[in-house]
C-alpha cells in the first residue's frame, strides 16, 4: 500500500507538466524514499551475482557470490562462490559492523565501509537495501539530460550518524521510471571518487511485500582515482523465498564452509 | 759532480731557511699534516665502511648482484627506496628460465629467487579474543569454559565502564556515549549472562557487534617478508645465523621470523618497554629524573596497562590484585588502577618494580604474540586492497651474524616463496582458464568510462525495469561442497625443487665465486639475458639495496669534496704566506742574487724548503692518521644509530689501514706542496740585486 501510494505520488511527480518545474525539498526528499521503498523487500533476499573488476594493465578478476538480505533486520551477507580459491569467503553486516571470514584461515575480521568488496571498485552498499533517505540529505540540483533520458539531478550530503562509504554524493533519476541511473560519490574534500551506472533493471513480484522489488540487473562502477579501473556487479538470479533463521550469524558461514 | 754540490748547498740553505722562519713554517706544516691525517684516516674509514657494508649486505639478503624485470616501474630497493607505497619491480614469471641462464655464466655461484613484499600479522583485541573463545565453548557446550569467558568479558566490561564513565564526564553531547554506555553496562548484568545461555547467538552477536568495537586498542603488525627458496638461502647467505626451533624442512611450507623483529615488535609492550628502560638505566647510566625521554616512555607504558589486565584469567587477576594491595598500600581503585600505579615507576623503585613484574607478572601473560611452532595468519593485500590471508607455522627465529642490533637488517623475514606465490596473488594458467569460463557464462560486454553514457543510456537503451519471476534454480551450498571437493590444486601442501623453480619470482640475487670480477660478470650476465630475450635488468648491491646502499658513495663524495676544500683553503693559505715570505725576504734574495745566484738557484731554493716542509708533514701527518687508525682497528669505532650498526656491519667498525694510504697522503701533500710555491717562488725570482743594495741604504 504505502510502495502504490509513493509510486502515485512519484508518478505525479514525474508528470511531463511537473517536470518545467524544480522539485521541492519535500518533493526531492520523496524522490529518495520511492527510490528505497521500490528495492526493499519485505522479506528475505537472495541474489546470484557475477562480479567483474578490470584493473589497468592487470588481468582482469571474476568472481561469483550470493548476497543474502534481511531488509526488515538490516542484516546482510555475501558468500563468494568461485573461483575455488575464493570459494567459502564472506562478509557479514550487522548493524554497523561489516565483518569478513576467510576460510583458509578460519578467522573473522572487521573491515570497514570503505572495503572494496573482494579487492574490485564495488563496496558494501552496492549490494545491501538502499537507504539513501534514512542515510542522506539531499538537495535538488535540476532537471538533466542523460542519453536520451530526462533526469532529475538531486546532489546529497550524508548524516552525520550514517554509516557510508563516501558523505557526499550525486545521483541522477530517470523522470519517466523513477528508476537510480548514476550516482557519482565523493570524499569529503569534494575529490570524486565513483561514478557508478544502472542501465538496466528488473522487477519481481515479493509476496511479503505485495509489490514488486527492483533491483538493478547491472551495476557498471568506474574508478575515478584509479582511472581506467571498473567493475560490473550483474545480478544473475534473485529469490524471494524465505532464508534459515540463524543465516545471518558467523557460526552459519563457518558451518557451509568448513 | 757540480750538480750534486749545488743540490747539497741548496738542502742545507733550504734546512736553515726553515729554521729562520720557525712560526711561518709550522703554522703551514701544521696545515699539511692536517691534510696529509684526513686523507688517511678519510680513505682508511671509507674503505673499511664500504668494506663491511659489502659483508653485511652481500651476505645477508643482497647478494653481489641482483636481477630483475626491466619493465619494473621502480627501482629495486631491498631495504626500501625512502619513498611511500609498494615498490613495483616487475615480475619474473617463470624463474627456471633465469636461474638457467644466470648459472651458465662463468663465476655465478648461486642464484637465490626472491618476492618482497609486506603483510600484516593477524592479531585481535582481547576482548575479540575472549568472545570468539566464549562462542566456541557456547558451541562445545563445554559450561567450564563458558563460565571462564563470562567472567574475562564481564570483568573487562566493568574496566570497561569505569573508562568510558570518565570520558562521557568531559564529551559535550552525551547520546553517543550514553548508548555505548547502555551497551556496556548490559554486558555486566546477571541477566544479559542468564539470557545469553539461553540465546546464545543473540548474547554473542550482541557481544561481538556493541561491546566489542568500542575497544580500540587493536593495531596492525606489519611485517616485511622475503619469500624465498629458504635451503637455497640458508646455504647461500653465510651470514644467516637461526638462532632459535628449526629450519623449515624442505619441499613444507613455513617461515622464520627475525630475531630483532621477534624481539622488539612481538613481545609484550610493557615487557619491552620494562627492558628498554633498564637498559637505558644500568648499562647507559641514565636516570628517569634526568631523561625527559624516559619519562616519557613511562607515561606510556602506564597507559598500556590493559596489555596485563586483558590477558589475565579471573584467579590471576585476583592474586596480581593481592599482591599490587600489598605493595602498593597507598593505591586506592581496582586491578586497573593498580596495574596503571605499578607501572608509573620512578628511580627509587624501577628495579623493585622491575623484579616483581619478571616475577609475578611475565609468566601469567602472553610475552610475545605468538611462540616459535605456533600457526599464524599473515595477510597482505592485494594493490586494489583485497585481503589475502595464510596460516602458516613460524618453525623458528634467525639472526645476520653481527648484524643482531640492526633494525635494517632486523627487519626482513623469511617465508617459503610457495606461500609468497599465494599471497602474491599468481594467476596460474588454470585459475586463468576458470575465470575464462565464469566470464563467458555470463558474457558481458566490456564499456569504458569515455563513453559509457552513449552505450548505457543511447538510443538502443531501455531503462524500465523488466518483470522477472521468481528463481531458485541456483543452489549456492551444494556449489560450494562442489568447489570444496575439488580441492584448490594451487594450493600445494609439499613442493619440489621444481615446484620452487617453476614459477614466479620477483627478483633474483647472484652470488659470485669471485666478487673482485663483479664488474667483469656483471657485463657477461647482461649478455646472457640478451641472448635468451629475458627482459632482465642487473643491478649491483650498492643499488640494489637502495638508499642505504648509496651511503658509501655519498659518504665518498662527501669525504673527497671535503678533502678538496681543504686542500684548496691550505694551497692559498700556504701561497699567502709564502709570498709574504717572500716580501720579507727580499733583502735577504736580493743579496743572493748580487753575489750571482742565479734565478733558477732561487727557485731550486723555494721548491726545495717547500718540498721538506710537506714531506715532514706528510710524514707526520700521515703517521698520525695511521697511527690514529690502528688504534681504532683495535678498540673499534662504536655505531651510535641503528643505520650504522648495519653499514658498520656490527655494534662496532674496526678499520683497517695500510701503508700503502699513507704514501699516497704522502705524494699527495708534497705535490699540493709544489703547487702552492709556484707563484711565490716566481716572485722570488723576479727580485733584483738592487733591491739588496738599496736596503743597505
Amino acid at each position: 500500500m504505502r510502495a502504490a501510494l509513493a509510486t502515485l505520488l512519484l508518478a505525479t511527480l514525474l508528470a511531463p507538466a511537473a517536470s518545467a518545474a524544480p522539485l521541492s525539498p519535500e518533493e526531492t526528499q520523496q524522490v529518495l524514499v520511492h527510490l528505497d521503498d521500490m528495492q526493499r523487500n519485505g522479506g528475505d533476499y537472495k541474489a546470484l551475482i557475477y562480479l567483474e573488476s578490470k584493473q589497468k594493465d592487470k588481468e582482469d578478476l571474476v568472481y561469483q557470490l550470493v548476497a543474502y538480505r534481511r531488509d526488515a533486520d538490516d542484516k546482510l551477507m555475501m558468500l563468494f562462490l568461485k573461483p575455488k580459491t575464493e570459494a567459502g569467503k564472506g562478509y557479514l553486516r550487522i548493524d554497523k559492523n561489516l565483518f569478513m571470514y576467510d576460510p583458509t584461515t578460519g578467522k573473522w575480521d572487521r573491515r570497514t565501509e570503505r572495503e572494496r568488496i573482494a579487492g574490485t571498485d564495488s563496496n558494501r552498499a552496492d549490494y545491501d537495501e538502499s537507504r539513501l533517505a534514512e542515510e542522506f540529505v539531499p538537495t535538488y540540483v535540476g532537471e538533466e539530460k542523460l542519453g536520451k533520458y530526462a533526469v532529475h539531478h538531486i546532489t546529497m550530503k550524508a548524516k552525520s550518524d550514517a554509516d557510508v562509504a563516501y558523505p557526499v554524493m550525486d545521483i541522477w533519476v530517470d523522470q519517466a521510471t523513477g528508476n537510480l541511473l548514476k550516482q557519482q560519490e565523493r570524499a569529503a574534500s569534494g575529490k570524486l571518487m565513483r561514478t557508478t551506472y544502472y542501465p538496466k533493471w528488473d522487477k519481481l513480484w515479493s509476496p511479503s511485500k505485495g509489490a514488486d522489488v527492483y533491483f538493478p540487473r547491472e551495476i557498471r562502477i568506474f574508478d575515478e582515482v584509479e582511472k581506467g579501473n571498473r567493475t560490473v556487479v550483474a545480478i544473475q538470479e534473485v529469490d524471494l523465498s524465505a532464508l534459515p533463521l540463524n543465516i545471518f550469524t558467523k557460526a552459519w558461514l563457518e558451518s557451509k564452509t568448513r | 759532480m757540480r750538480g750534486l754540490a749545488r743540490l747539497r748547498i741548496l738542502f742545507r740553505m733550504a734546512w736553515r731557511n726553515l729554521f729562520n722562519h720557525k712560526a711561518k713554517n709550522t703554522v703551514v706544516g701544521l696545515l699539511m699534516a692536517f691534510g696529509a691525517f684526513l686523507v688517511v684516516v678519510g680513505t682508511s674509514t671509507l674503505a673499511s665502511i664500504e668494506s663491511a657494508m659489502t659483508r653485511s649486505v652481500t651476505g645477508s639478503v643482497a647478494g653481489h648482484l641482483q636481477v630483475y624485470s626491466d619493465q619494473a616501474r621502480d627501482q629495486l630497493a631491498l631495504f626500501g627506496g625512502g619513498f611511500m607505497g609498494a615498490s613495483d619491480v616487475g615480475t619474473l614469471p617463470d624463474f627456471s628460465q633465469v636461474k638457467t641462464t644466470l648459472l651458465a655464466v662463468d663465476n655465478v655461484k648461486a642464484v637465490v629467487p626472491m618476492g618482497i613484499d609486506v603483510a600484516e600479522f593477524y592479531t585481535q583485541t582481547e576482548l575479540d579474543h575472549a568472545i570468539e573463545s566464549l562462542r566456541k565453548a557456547l558451541d562445545a557446550e563445554d559450561d567450564a569454559r563458558v563460565a571462564r569467558m563470562e567472567h574475562k568479558i564481564r570483568s573487562m566490561a566493568t574496566l570497561m565502564a569505569e573508562e568510558f564513565g570518565n570520558r562521557r564526564k568531559i564529551m559535550r553531547t552525551k547520546a553517543e556515549i550514553d548508548e555505548q554506555l547502555a551497551g556496556i553496562r548490559r554486558a555486566t548484568e546477571d541477566a544479559f549472562w542468564q539470557e545469553l545461555r539461553r540465546d546464545p547467538v543473540a548474547g554473542v552477536t550482541f557481544l561481538d557487534t556493541k561491546l566489542a568495537p568500542l575497544v580500540d586498542e587493536n593495531e596492525g603488525y606489519g611485517m616485511q617478508y622475503i619469500g624465498t627458496d629458504l635451503d637455497a638461502f640458508v646455504k647461500s647467505f653465510d651470514r644467516f645465523e637461526l638462532v632459535q626451533g628449526t629450519l623449515v624442512p624442505s619441499g613444507q611450507r613455513g617461515m622464520l621470523v627475525n630475531q630483532h623483529f621477534y624481539d622488539n615488535s612481538l613481545r609484550n609492550r610493557v615487557a619491552r618497554m620494562f627492558d628498554r628502560l633498564r637498559k637505558q638505566l644500568h648499562e647507559k647510566g641514565k636516570t628517569l629524573a634526568g631523561d625527559p625521554l624516559l619519562q616519557n616512555t613511562v607515561k606510556r607504558m602506564v597507559r598500556q596497562y590493559r596489555r596485563i589486565t586483558f590477558q589475565l584469567e579471573p584467579e590471576e587477576a585476583e592474586t596480581l590484585e593481592r599482591d599490587l594491595k600489598a605493595l602498593l598500600p597507598e593505591v586506592k581503585g581496582n586491578l586497573d588502577a593498580l596495574v596503571q600505579a605499578f607501572l608509573d615507576v620512578n628511580d627509587a623503585n624501577f628495579d623493585a618494580r622491575y623484579a616483581f613484574f619478571q616475577e609475578k607478572i611475565v609468566p601469567h601473560i602472553e610475552l610475545y604474540l605468538f611462540d616459535i611452532g605456533d600457526v599464524i595468519t599473515i595477510r597482505s593485500y592485494t594493490r586494489s586492497g583485497y585481503p589475502k590471508s595464510v596460516n602458516l607455522k613460524v618453525y623458528g627465529t634467525f639472526t645476520f651474524h653481527g648484524l643482531e642490533e640492526s633494525v635494517l637488517a632486523g627487519a626482513h623475514n623469511l617465508m617459503d616463496i610457495m606461500t609468497f606465490r599465494d599471497l602474491y596473488g599468481v594467476m596460474t594458467d588454470e585459475k586463468r582458464a576458470e575465470l575464462a569460463e565464469i566470464k563467458a557464462e555470463v558474457g558481458l560486454a566490456d564499456v569504458k568510462a569515455e563513453n559509457a553514457e552513449d552505450a548505457l543510456f543511447g538510443e538502443a537503451s531501455d531503462v524500465a525495469a523488466t518483470p522477472v519471476a521468481t528463481t531458485s534454480t541456483f543452489d549456492e551450498l551444494a556449489e560450494l561442497k562442489k568447489a570444496a571437493k575439488q580441492g584448490d590444486a594451487a594450493a600445494v601442501e609439499r613442493f619440489t625443487q621444481d615446484d620452487i623453480d617453476h614459477g614466479l619470482a620477483l627478483n633474483v640475487a647472484v652470488l659470485l665465486k669471485d666478487p673482485s670480477r663483479l664488474e667483469e660478470t656483471w657485463g657477461a650476465l647482461y649478455g646472457a639475458i640478451g641472448r635468451a630475450k629475458l627482459g632482465l635488468q642487473v643491478v649491483d648491491w650498492r643499488i640494489a639495496t637502495g638508499m642505504v646502499g648509496q651511503f658509501v658513495s655519498l659518504a665518498g663524495v662527501v669525504l673527497y669534496v671535503a678533502l678538496i676544500i681543504i686542500f684548496i683553503v691550505a694551497i692559498f693559505i700556504m701561497n699567502n704566506t709564502m709570498v709574504m715570505a717572500t716580501i720579507e725576504r727580499a733583502t735577504e734574495i736580493g743579496t743572493m742574487r748580487a753575489i750571482g745566484s742565479r734565478r733558477l738557484f732561487i727557485l731550486g731554493l723555494f721548491f726545495c724548503e717547500t718540498v721538506i716542509l710537506g714531506a715532514v708533514a706528510g710524514v707526520v701527518g700521515g703517521l698520525a692518521g695511521y697511527g690514529f687508525m690502528a688504534h681504532l682497528g683495535n678498540v673499534g669505532i662504536p655505531a651510535p644509530s641503528d643505520e650504522l650498526i648495519f653499514l658498520f656491519s656490527g655494534p662496532r667498525l674496526f678499520p683497517t689501514v695500510d701503508s700503502g694510504q699513507v704514501l699516497v697522503a704522502l705524494a699527495l701533500i708534497v705535490v699540493i706542496s709544489v703547487v702552492a710555491t709556484l707563484f711565490p717562488a716566481w716572485v722570488a725570482t723576479r727580485i733584483q740585486p738592487i733591491v739588496a743594495m738599496q736596503a743597505k741604504e
